[in-house]
């Protein structure tokens, strides 16, 4: 049976009138790397609190290993490791003062892994935090975040703003922790390639609500992107059955479409078209339809 | 609101970021002097002449700390605050002549507001334009010193010389009228002493082009690049950073606990007692070169004062007037334990210690023993060189200033903590450490609910300085006739009740949910009742040993006496982790 890692029920959060979480549910299992998508403000960060406890479930319930992270944040804590996004560390700390910090407070450091992992990002010891570069701060987070083996990997935009070295050493570094048996990982990003390149679950958050979730291969799997090819030019998009996004004009338009491909050619077909080419669909045209649509429906009301 | 230029944009911020500390800084000073007043409005004249200068004291002491919510914006650092304005197209000298303007006309604006409601509710004439141009003076002083330069050595040498001249010359212009039996200043002579001569104004107006123009030339340099990367590393954090990495000591790695001492240790508790030691040197330093400093400018001292050398000093004052700075000192920077930060006006816990795996309640209880540990310690430090300064400095000076031959009275005092015996010196050892963990409690509960609940937590106290505002009036309505003292006595009883149930109804309270929530165990409970009892057995001890008898009072003022101090202690041990927890857990 999979273990339930993370286990969020219908959690709603608002702060000052403005609804952050709207009955979200999520669940990540043991074993598997969850990608969290969605626009900037779309509530990623504010669910990965909730997960650490930074923040108190209001309405629904949190649940990670089981308890109530506010409750036995001890309990969890000691089985997590986070980067958070701002990479909040303490200035003051040389960064061999921040690892044997975060070392004592987990029996488990693998020192000769902080070890390597320092080689690897050619990290000074005796450097202090306030005189490291937005990368190298991100990269001692990371290990302070690992080192310790954590049973659960919590990454909050790990990569926003970095350049394509530092972004690659930290998504290595984050595989080869997901290599070892049995670890978690759950991380947001609004850089879809990379979401698609890392994970195996995915879900989608757009305006505080779960638009998506799912194996990634499934997602992938249930959208698809058609070309079609009309016998009269429209003026205004036309109604299709199951179609997410439409975009184009006359008789030409592109689809993002979900459910079966049989029941969108007979829609296709009723308005007097027909599909010249069918493929599927990638997670940023997804993405795009899921929160694009609802924005532009938005727009229109 | 619609911005329509650059200018009100700016005057907007600024007003944004300092309203709530202005409205403090008028009703801090404003409430606190008419207390003073309305409680000695029955006393004799002498005495309510005394407490009329204590109120324009009061009143002046706000613009002496400066503006601090602006100084937020840089987590305390010198260095122009609004620096965000950098990258929007609008001079340098609007982005620093606006808000520098601004904050002078609040000061001052603050000032004379308080001056007339004071003159308004008093007979006394408090001074409004010299006093007000010299409180402008200050700001612009203070502005320029700390965000022209992004090094806070040279911020806090200009600061302290600014404040010492300016302190130097109001104790020079005020007591310069010798009167037999009476202090130097009262309000009868105010019109005189303070009708500064007309150069005053063409000083004070220099002062003001002279501190527009350098912090226009500081700030222009930091807009092109002379920031913090080019700052030393040990400047860039200010003096506390510079604290932090004075002690190297390698974190332990045993244990999370030891881990988190050392953390506290080096980031909160070394540098506040390594400051208390070095106020306790330089209080003792400054008393031992007074003597010989006054004695060698004997002459130019009595040219300007008419006096002999025993009564007359200038140099003896420094280590009088510092001891109690210092102490204010280290009791303030005994507050936030809890290691709130704040950064451009907004104040949070950090991510990174709120997600180590580490209980609130045992966290709270280390932040606040370390703290509490570190504030005795440099309290101490402070308290022994005092002890030892005052052989050097003599009576004359205390008699002078207060009236006290202090001196005079070490050998009483040492008697008597002799005469005590070694219980009541622990009962003493003991009411005083639950004192110092239960004051920086307070502080830290404080900062904690101004961090979650800032607008409720702002509504609470100004409903409490009301409320004392309130009572004052009501003692002067009662001795003036006004009001029946049965009222009176029925609303403080009523008050007092009312607190008291209130506390225990909150502990109670409190305790519950920090059970249920599993933020306290049952344990933790245990050790605080305990201490609790510690401390109420330890201070009855120490009021036998002072010679109070509890035989012929009441039982309600005995059982109201007892009940605070077992519930003092309690309540701080419960409303402090869960305090903490509400910042960890918003």
């Amino acid at each position: 049976m999979v273990e339930t890692v993370v286990d969020v029920h219908d959690l709603s959060r608002s702060f000052g009138g403005k609804t952050a979480l709207d009955g979200v549910s999520f669940r990540a299992t043991a074993g598997h790397v969850h990608g969290l998508m969605g626009a900037n403000g779309a509530g990623k960060t504010t669910l990965l609190k909730h997960l650490l406890g930074l923040l108190r479930a209001t309405t629904g319930s949190v649940r990670v290993f089981g308890v109530d992270p506010v409750r036995d944040p001890v309990g969890v804590l000691a089985r997590t490791g986070y980067l958070s996004e701002e990479r909040e560390l303490p200035e003051w700390m040389s960064v061999d003062e921040l690892m044997r910090y975060s070392q004592a407070f987990h029996p488990g450091w693998d020192a000769s892994y902080a070890r390597e992992l320092l080689d690897t990002f050619a990290l000074d010891p005796a450097k202090k935090i306030k005189e490291l570069s937005k990368g190298m701060r991100a990269q001692a987070g990371l290990i302070a975040a690992v080192a310790h083996r954590p049973e659960l990997l919590i990454l909050d935009e790990p990569s926003s703003g970095l350049d394509a070295v530092v972004r690659r050493d930290i998504l290595d570094a984050i595989v080869r922790t997901v290599a070892d048996d049995g670890r978690t990982v759950i991380f947001s990003s609004h850089l879809l390639d990379e979401v698609e390149r890392m994970s195996d679950h995915v879900t989608l958050i757009h305006q505080g609500r779960v638009a998506l979730s799912g194996v990634l291969d499934d997602v992938r799997g249930a959208y698809r992107r058609s070309r079609l090819r009309f016998l009269d030019p429209f003026d205004r998009p036309p109604v299709i059955d199951t179609a997410l996004a439409i975009e184009g004009s006359g008789r030409s338009w592109s689809v993002i479409h979900s459910g079966s491909l049989d029941q969108f050619r007979h829609s296709v077909s009723a308005r007097g078209g027909e599909i010249v080419e069918t493929r599927d669909a990638t997670l940023e045209e997804i993405f795009l339809a899921r929160a694009g649509r609802s924005r532009s429906q938005m727009e229109a009301a | 609101m619609k911005m329509r230029s650059p200018t009100v944009a700016v005057l907007w911020e600024v007003w944004r970021v300092t309203r709530v500390e202005a409205a403090r800084k008028l009703a801090l000073g404003t409430v606190a002097a008419m207390v003073v007043l309305a409680l000695s409005s029955s006393a004799r004249e002498i005495i309510k002449d005394s407490t009329a200068a204590i109120a324009l004291v009061l009143i002046v002491i706000p613009h002496f700390a400066g503006w601090l919510s602006t100084a937020k914006l840089n987590s305390g650092r010198p260095g122009f605050p609004l620096f965000l304005h950098y990258t929007r197209p609008v001079r340098t000298t609007v982005i620093v002549g606006l808000p520098m303007a601004c904050l002078t006309a609040l000061s001052v604006v603050i000032y004379l507001l308080s001056a007339l409601l004071l003159r308004l509710t008093s007979a006394y004439a408090f001074p409004l334009l010299p006093v007000a141009a010299w409180v402008a003076a200050f700001t612009m002083i203070v502005l320029a010193a700390l965000w022209s330069t992004r090094n806070w050595i040279i911020s806090l040498v200009v600061m302290m010389f600014a404040a010492a001249q300016i302190l130097g010359m109001a104790m020079r212009r005020l007591t310069a009228v010798e009167l037999p039996d009476n202090y130097d200043w009262p309000p009868r002579l105010w019109p005189t002493l303070f009708d500064f001569p007309s150069t005053d104004y063409a000083v004070i107006a220099l002062i003001g082009i002279a501190s527009f123009g350098v912090a226009i030339a500081g700030v222009r340099r930091q807009r092109h690049g002379d920031g913090w990367v080019e700052a030393p590393s040990a400047q860039r954090g200010g003096l506390w950073a510079w604290l932090v990495n004075l002690f190297r000591i390698p974190c332990p790695t045993s244990s999370a606990t030891r881990a988190q001492l050392w953390f506290d240790l080096k980031s909160n508790g070394l540098p506040l007692l390594t400051i208390g030691v070095a106020l306790a040197i330089v209080i003792l330093l400054l008393s031992a070169v007074a003597n010989p400093i006054d004695i060698t400018f004997a002459d130019e001292i009595r040219a300007h004062l008419s006096c002999t050398i025993d009564d007359c000093f200038y140099a003896r004052a420094f280590p009088v007037l510092i001891t109690p700075l210092s102490l204010l000192v280290v009791l303030f920077l005994g507050g936030n334990a809890f290691g709130i930060r704040r950064k451009q006006g907004r104040t949070y816990v950090s991510a990174f210690e709120a997600t180590q795996a580490y209980g609130a309640a045992r966290l709270t209880l280390l932040k606040l023993l370390v703290k509490s540990a570190c504030l005795l310690a440099a309290i101490g430090a402070i308290a022994v060189s005092v002890w030892i300064s005052l052989p050097l400095l003599g009576d004359a000076v205390f008699v002078q200033m207060w009236n006290v031959p202090l001196n005079s009275q070490v050998s009483p005092i040492k008697s008597a903590i002799a005469a005590f015996e070694g219980y009541e010196l622990l009962a003493l050892a003991v009411v005083v450490i639950i004192g110092v963990v239960v004051w920086v409690a307070a502080f830290a509960v404080l900062g904690a609910l101004w961090t979650r609940w800032s607008r409720r937590a702002n509504v609470a106290v100004s409903s409490l300085l009301l409320f004392g505002l309130a009572l004052a009036f009501l003692a002067v309505a009662e001795h003036n006739g006004i009001m029946s003292p049965f009222v009176i006595d029925a609303i403080l009883a009523t008050a007092r009740w009312a607190a008291a149930a209130a506390i225990i109804g909150a502990t109670a309270y409190l305790y519950r949910s920090c059970l249920a929530e599993h933020t306290l165990t049952a344990r933790y409970a245990l050790g605080a009742l305990l201490v609790s009892m510690a401390f109420v057995a330890a201070w009855v001890t120490l009021l036998r040993a002072v010679g109070v008898q509890f035989a012929g009072v009441s039982w309600t003022s005995v059982g109201s006496m007892l009940l605070w101090s077992v519930f003092l202690p309690l309540f701080a041990s419960v409303l402090a982790p869960w305090s903490y927890s509400r910042i960890r857990h918003l």
